[in-house]
């Protein structure tokens, strides 16, 4: 009898433990009129394996005149990155472009999914040189940017900080994993602990183990940088036009009702 | 004389993309064959018969092999690899995309862009957009420091500049 009601009362206490996840707790999700027809439009782009079409967006040709197989000297290698060189030539590290092509469309496909469920991304790059292009792509596509100071508790300390019930971002795009004093970023660890995935740029010195879709390139050019700017832009429209296609299609969407 | 040289061209169409033909004074010399080919000349010949041999096979060969090559094939034509190592001859051309009072930020196709003292002779010419030359020293400038694991980089390459670049008559 005993040992029933403790049982009882430690799966009620698990249960609740389990239900406290921060973002899931603070989602704040408008729920179409029928939840049978938004289920059809949540599996519509998982029926195909390049939905929406990422791999036309760049070629590999398009990577080497932006100079993305460039990296750093021999000696700033990380080790981890190895795997992703195609070679050192002249003391210089050089990325293997085919890896990166593959790795830039598994990213660019899931940031447009991200997109297309009404997902928040965040661009993160501390890079100043490029702090304004990355403010103004997020600007472009509807998104959110963050490349001043990071603030220790941003994501895992946000409940307190910014009140409660704040939504956090669904997605981060790193531009660079790295600060201005060549530390790995603070948001990758966070993001990992709140159980956010990222997507990050990650060139011969960086350590791509936290990162969830690495794509190893040149984070120092201006070229490639507006480059990786601009195909993330075009996969996070492409992703919410999709919706909109879908929305109206199932003619949820009535004109003059506010979509996600 | 002039017979020598009209079968020089007819010569050149018919075999296609082959060794230059020489003068018929020199071929007579060098068709006897027994002193064996050094340097240049051999490399030559067994590259030119490697591309013969290539070229037959290349109908077979499957599209996803030259895919495969396609980044290999860029990197090593591409200009970077063509210019060789930095040395005291080799010139680069960049272009000014920023100025601070006397000092300007050159992008010359590399990943880091270098940055010069202006000198105060060519002052009008060399302001943003302008062309200049630069003699490169290092594209990335990098050191080890005592007691680090990896080394201190400057984000910026070493370069010297030589001028505006001028178009002259020649020249495009």
């Amino acid at each position: 009898m005993t040992i029933r009601t403790l049982t009882r009362g430690l799966w009620r206490l698990l249960h609740h433990r389990n239900c406290n996840y921060s973002t899931a707790a603070s989602i704040k999700t408008q729920q179409p009129q029928s939840d049978r027809v938004s289920e059809e439009i949540m599996k519509l782009p998982l029926e195909k394996a390049d939905y929406f079409r990422v791999s036309e967006l760049f070629t590999v040709k398009d990577l080497f005149d932006a100079r993305v197989h460039l990296g750093h000297k021999k000696g700033c290698r990380h080790r981890l990155m190895v795997p992703y060189l195609y070679g050192c030539r002249l003391d210089q590290d050089i990325l293997d472009l085919d890896q990166t092509a593959e790795h830039l469309r598994l990213a660019l496909n899931f940031t447009a999914h991200v997109a297309y469920r009404g997902g928040v991304i965040l661009f993160v790059s501390r890079r100043r040189q490029f702090a304004h292009l990355v403010e103004s792509a997020a600007r472009d596509c509807g998104e959110y940017a963050h490349t001043r100071y990071w603030q220790g508790g941003l994501l895992t300390n946000a409940h307190v900080q910014y009140g409660a019930g704040v939504r956090l971002p669904d997605l981060l795009i790193f531009l660079s994993t790295l600060t201005n004093v060549f530390r790995t970023h603070v948001g990758l660890r966070d993001a990992a602990k709140m159980n956010i995935p990222t997507v990050g740029v990650v060139d011969s010195n960086c350590n791509p183990s936290l990162v969830t879709y690495p794509v190893p390139g040149n984070d120092d050019t201006p070229v490639a940088v507006e480059l990786f700017c601009r195909l993330f832009k075009m996969a996070i429209r492409r992703g919410k036009d999709k919706r909109k296609q879908a929305e109206l299609l199932y003619g949820l969407t009535a004109p003059g009702s506010p979509g996600p | 004389m002039s017979a020598v040289w009209k079968v020089v061209p007819a010569g050149r169409r018919a075999l296609g993309r082959v060794a230059p033909v020489l003068p018929r004074s020199l071929r007579r010399c060098s068709s006897e064959d027994d002193k064996p080919k050094s340097g240049f000349a051999a490399a030559f010949v067994s590259q030119s018969e490697l591309g013969r041999r290539e070229a037959s096979a290349a109908g077979a060969s499957s599209s996803e092999r030259e895919e495969d090559a396609a980044f290999a094939a860029l990197f090593r034509r591409g200009p970077l690899v063509q210019m060789g190592p930095p040395g005291k001859d080799k010139t680069v051309v960049g272009r000014i995309f920023h100025v601070v009072g006397d000092d300007v930020y050159v992008d010359f196709g590399a990943k880091f862009h270098a940055v010069c003292r202006r000198p105060a002779a060519d002052a009008d010419k060399l302001q943003r957009g302008a062309r200049v030359r630069l003699r490169l020293h290092d594209a990335e400038l990098t050191g080890r420091f005592l007691g680090a694991e990896t080394d201190v980089t400057l984000l910026e390459a070493h370069a010297t500049l030589l001028g505006p670049l001028d178009h002259g008559p020649g020249r495009s």
